[in-house]
């Protein structure tokens, strides 16, 4: 902030030149989002205040607001988001980093091999991986078999019958699907960082843990926030894998708030303006999360 | 190179947005003042909607199974050719998942066009779509359609206020399905499981069970299944004839809770995670039989090498309630022809001289489909009576098509899928130890805060 | 010491390597067996993939599929970067109090649950005639707040006297973007192609509302197809479900080597 004022002062005249083309940059991707986003939601907000079934809508006020408290799925649903957000969210990002400054490394072989693996699972198809993850998971699957071969286990465990082991599992999937995703952006991230930094530091005697607390997270910063901000939103509005793995259950112990939103949209008889309003609850949320967020870590130096 | 390339992509899409969005502004602004009501439908008209019956002689048809229905629907065009030869069907694959959400983001919109002539709907969610959104379908009840020649309880699905919706199409009828091979081992056949009650069920069970090893059943953990089917089976339901919703002080439900709960005891019915897992148990022979609605043979017959080890007969049924029967229906569709159809004659009289007027039709699709009709009249077919190798040679489809006949009819209701999702969870409670009657009380004031909107 | 660290790490990321290719090579052996073994848990390659993939494409079109796939992804991802790139480029670059409010405006419209805005959004496109169409396709996702800010946060590292140079040697800001910014953020853009080719790929639940003709299906309606029906066919879904990924596992291991291994120290 500080360096753009200055610059204001010495020369206004340029700077305003820049300004000007600094919209023109802007302007089609603001102009598309404003459309494609900002009418849709506007739209909501309003039918957020509006009850009624299917498309026989009347005014209701802050009605479907209120609705949210009283509402003992929603609340569980919302209990088991931010679970998901405070457990899964932290885990994956530091193997993320993890990872990333592993094959950052110039010397490791088969880099690329590797890269690609650790990549694959957010590509594949989520069909096949919500089958494998409940065949791994059932009574008679491999993670019982393990379990009980090491003697950690009598008989197979249902974990998918179990309201916290059925969370786990969903943590276990998400940390396993996302992690090299957000490995591509922390690899991408790192390229900006010369390589002989590295070098130096292995040099003076730093030690990798120190050298990845001191050099890579620093430098990282503008990446981390960013995935940072992205994890929580996609955490606070995850559907997939409560749909296709564990279909909320058991007893709803899984279930998510965009989940308890589609079903309300498309299973049940159809209340959009509740939806809606549950939807404006989930903006709020991320919105606070990620203005937190901002002002932790979106300083310019 | 690259650089000219960029500059073209972005004058491309630039040009592109803009285009579009001067287009969308002008249609947002009257839009955004009308969703109260259904108020203009007709400026949508002009937009290249999906080919809805332009040329008077082609209908869009939305179905989901290339091997099932939309099967039948072809076959149903070249019955219709026969007699109307220039007539065209266009077959739109569209999972039922897709088309629900399709046909409520449609309806919601109150933007019609995009809806095809004709397409399926599910029975259980029938009476939901048509309560909501019932400018999005026409009521057929005086296009000269029989329909006094399907079964009283599956046309209740379709027929709203007293009107006709739907046209009946595939039949649910509940099946009891065992492993003759495994039985023999206990000492037992089929016809021990046939007119029986579930206590009988349970007890034969458990000493199959203990010759064998083998429990009787499986199912779908967290799933209502078999809970609906047995409500059904005695003429229960989750609502009274006005819709509100009876979970609590419902003798039929708490005496299926109990069975359940007592099955699950038992070890005659193990639960698994899910679907692919429950057709697991079914192929690998982990259990001796299976209880669902006859579309399930199909998944059956899949493994060949069980040829001749399969018998089928009626499901046990309740004791202590009244109306109790065997017979039940899990599952089941039935086409609808929406208000976006043009040219609703021409719908009406292909379905009515096919799905509902043609035993040849039927005869036609079941041997390579299974389909079977719940078109009274094709049950005295003689195709049905075939034997059937995979079955030990029992006719299995004109004892399915007399189950049908017996099925007590099913109030679904409109909040059908509410009541379903919240007694779920109470059997869930339940099968982990929970008291029956306040997981019952949950189940049912959470159906009733779904329904207060 | 160092090469019982290295040893660590080979070991450790064959681990993770392992785990997370498991499912693809389940798939794999999967598509090759009939269904019947599939449900039945068979774990070693079978001889039925020539007769799963002769049954797939006498139930489905995949060529349509793969084609309309192909064609929007690509265009997807071409416009969405452009877009996008300059978007994140300018936010940053020109960064003054009114472009960082506008950037956390920008930030909201993902978080809103995409089930809340498809209705309006649906409502909006079939008065507009979009229905079926490759821009109904891709309008809603070629801006998207996710890579504007992805290209906002990678240009905090481009060092502003490069820009400052540049301006004094004459090129306007336009110029400065494409010659400078560009070819030193080709990691950047390296990622984000594989990241923007997958999701517009992967793009499921607004197809779905918006192409209602059969000749418009993609690859994930495709899979969808296949999963429907009172019987699966799970050798058959499998081989669907494979063709659906290996073009976003191609793409990413073309690219990987540019993202990761990118032209470090040449602008600096």
């Amino acid at each position: 902030m500080s360096r753009a004022n200055k610059k204001t002062s010495q020369k206004l005249t340029l700077s305003k030149k820049q300004n000007i083309s600094g919209w023109f940059f802007l302007m089609p991707a603001t102009f598309l989002i404003a459309i494609m986003s900002f009418i849709p939601m506007f739209r909501a907000l309003i039918l957020s205040f509006k009850t009624g079934v299917g498309n026989n809508l009347k005014w209701a006020g802050v009605f479907n607001y209120q609705r949210l408290g009283q509402d003992t799925v929603f609340i569980q649903a919302l209990k088991n988001n931010f679970i998901y957000l405070l457990i899964q969210v932290p885990i994956m990002l530091l193997l993320a980093l993890v990872l990333a400054s592993m094959l950052n490394n110039k010397h490791l072989r088969f880099k690329g091999l590797f890269r690609t693996a650790i990549f694959l699972p957010c590509a594949t198809s989520l069909v096949s991986y919500a089958i494998i993850f409940r065949s791994l998971f059932a009574v008679d699957g491999f993670v019982n078999l393990i379990l009980i071969k090491l003697g950690f286990l009598e008989v197979g465990y249902n974990f998918l019958a179990h309201p916290n082991s059925a969370r786990m599992v969903i943590i276990l999937a998400l940390i396993w699907r996302w992690t090299g995703y957000n490995m591509v952006f922390y690899l991408a991230g790192l390229q900006n960082i010369e390589y002989s930094v590295y070098e130096a530091a292995m040099i003076d005697g730093a030690s990798p843990i120190k050298t990845f607390f001191k050099i890579t997270v620093p430098l990282l910063k503008p990446t981390i926030l960013l995935t940072a901000i992205m994890s929580t939103n996609g955490t606070l509005q995850l559907f997939d894998e409560s749909v296709n793995l564990t279909n909320g259950g058991p007893a709803n112990a899984t279930i998510t708030m965009s989940h308890y939103i589609y079903n309300l949209s498309f299973k049940y008889v159809p209340n959009f303006g509740y939806a809606a309003a549950m939807s404006y609850l989930i903006l709020i949320l991320v919105a606070v999360l990620a203005f937190v967020q901002m002002k932790v870590g979106d300083k310019r130096d | 190179m690259k650089r000219k390339s960029i500059a073209v992509i972005l004058a491309a899409v630039l040009t592109l947005s803009l285009m579009g969005c001067g287009a969308k502004q002008e249609a947002a602004q009257p839009a955004a003042e009308e969703t109260t009501e259904t108020a203009e439908e007709a400026p949508a008209a002009e937009a290249p909607a999906a080919d809805a019956s332009a040329d008077g002689n082609t209908l869009t048809v939305w179905c989901w199974d290339p091997a099932f229905n939309i099967y039948a629907m072809e076959q149903a065009a070249e019955v219709y050719k026969e007699k109307n030869p220039d007539f065209v069907l266009n077959v739109v694959e569209t999972p039922w998942a897709d088309i629900q959400t399709k046909l409520t983001t449609a309806a919601t919109s109150s933007d019609l066009s995009s809806l095809p002539d004709i397409m399926l709907l599910q029975d259980n969610a029938f009476q939901k779509n048509v309560i909501s959104y019932p400018d999005a379908f026409t009521d057929i009840s005086s296009s000269g359609i029989a329909f006094d020649q399907f079964g009283a309880a599956k046309l209740a699905y379709s027929t709203v206020g007293g009107k006709n919706y739907g046209v009946p199409f595939d039949n649910g009828a509940v099946i009891s399905c065992v492993r003759t091979d495994v039985l023999e081992k206990a000492g037992y056949t089929v016809d021990d499981f046939t007119d029986i009650t579930w206590s009988r069920y349970i007890e034969i069970g458990k000493d199959v069970l203990a010759k064998t090893g083998t429990p009787m059943l499986s199912m779908q953990a967290g799933e209502t299944d078999l809970i609906m089917m047995m409500l059904q089976s005695a003429g229960g339901s989750l609502f009274d004839a006005e819709g509100n919703p009876t979970i609590v002080n419902n003798a039929v439900l708490a005496e299926v809770m109990s069975v359940y709960q007592e099955l699950i005891k038992s070890g005659v019915l193990i639960e698994v995670n899910d679907w692919d897992q429950y057709i697991g148990t079914l192929t690998n022979s982990t259990v001796a039989g299976t209880i669902n609605g006859c579309w399930i043979l199909a998944s059956i017959q899949t493994a060949a090498d069980q040829s001749g080890k399969w018998a089928i007969t009626n499901m046990p049924k309740l004791e202590t309630v009244d109306g109790a029967t065997n017979y039940s229906n899990n599952g089941g569709s039935s086409w609808v022809v929406t208000s976006n159809c043009k040219n609703v004659e021409l719908a009406t009289d292909f379905l009515g001289s096919t799905f509902a007027g043609s035993v040849k039709f039927y005869e036609t699709i079941l041997p390579s489909s299974g389909a079977l009709a719940t078109y009274l009249p094709a049950a005295d077919s003689s195709v049905y009576a075939e034997p059937q190798v995979f079955f030990n040679d029992q006719a299995i489809y004109s004892l399915i098509t007399e189950f049908a006949g017996k099925v007590p009819s099913n109030n679904t209701g409109v909040y059908y899928y509410e009541a379903r999702d919240a007694v779920a969870t109470a059997l869930t409670n339940v099968v982990n130890g929970a008291d029956i009657a306040s997981e019952l009380q949950a189940a049912e004031d959470t159906v009733k805060f779904q329904m207060g909107q | 010491m160092i090469k019982f660290k290295r040893s660590f790490q080979y070991i450790f990321l064959t681990i993770v390597s392992f785990i997370s290719v498991f499912p693809l090579f389940w798939m794999v052996i999967s598509a090759t067996n009939t269904s019947l073994d599939v449900t039945r848990g068979v774990m070693v390659p079978g001889m039925a993939l020539f007769e799963n993939f002769q049954k797939l494409i006498s139930v489905q079109n995949v060529s349509q599929a793969m084609m309309n796939s192909f064609k929007y992804a690509i265009i997807l991802t071409l416009s969405s970067l452009c877009i996008c790139s300059l978007a994140g480029y300018g936010f940053e670059i020109f960064h003054d109090k009114g472009k960082d409010f506008v950037m956390a405006i920008i930030l909201l419209a993902m978080m809103v649950p995409f089930a809340a805005t498809m209705i309006p959004l649906f409502q909006m496109f079939s008065k507009a005639g979009l229905l079926n169409t490759t821009a109904g396709f891709m309008l809603p996702t070629i801006s998207t707040p996710f890579l504007i800010m992805l290209f906002r946060q990678s240009a905090r590292s481009f060092p502003h006297d490069i820009i400052e140079a540049a301006r004094i040697d004459g090129l306007n800001e336009f110029q400065i973007f494409y010659k400078m910014f560009f070819p030193t953020m080709r990691s950047t853009y390296a990622a984000a192609m594989t990241i923007t080719f997958m999701n517009a790929w992967n793009n499921y639940l607004w197809p779905k509302v918006i192409m209602t003709d059969q000749k418009s299906i993609t690859m994930p309606m495709l899979v969808a197809n296949l999963t429907e029906g009172y019987v699966t066919d799970y050798g058959v879904l499998m081989l669907g479900v494979l063709l659906c990924t290996i073009p976003t596992i191609i793409i990413f291991f073309v690219l990987q080597k540019s993202f990761a291994e990118g032209i470090t120290g040449a602008v600096k």
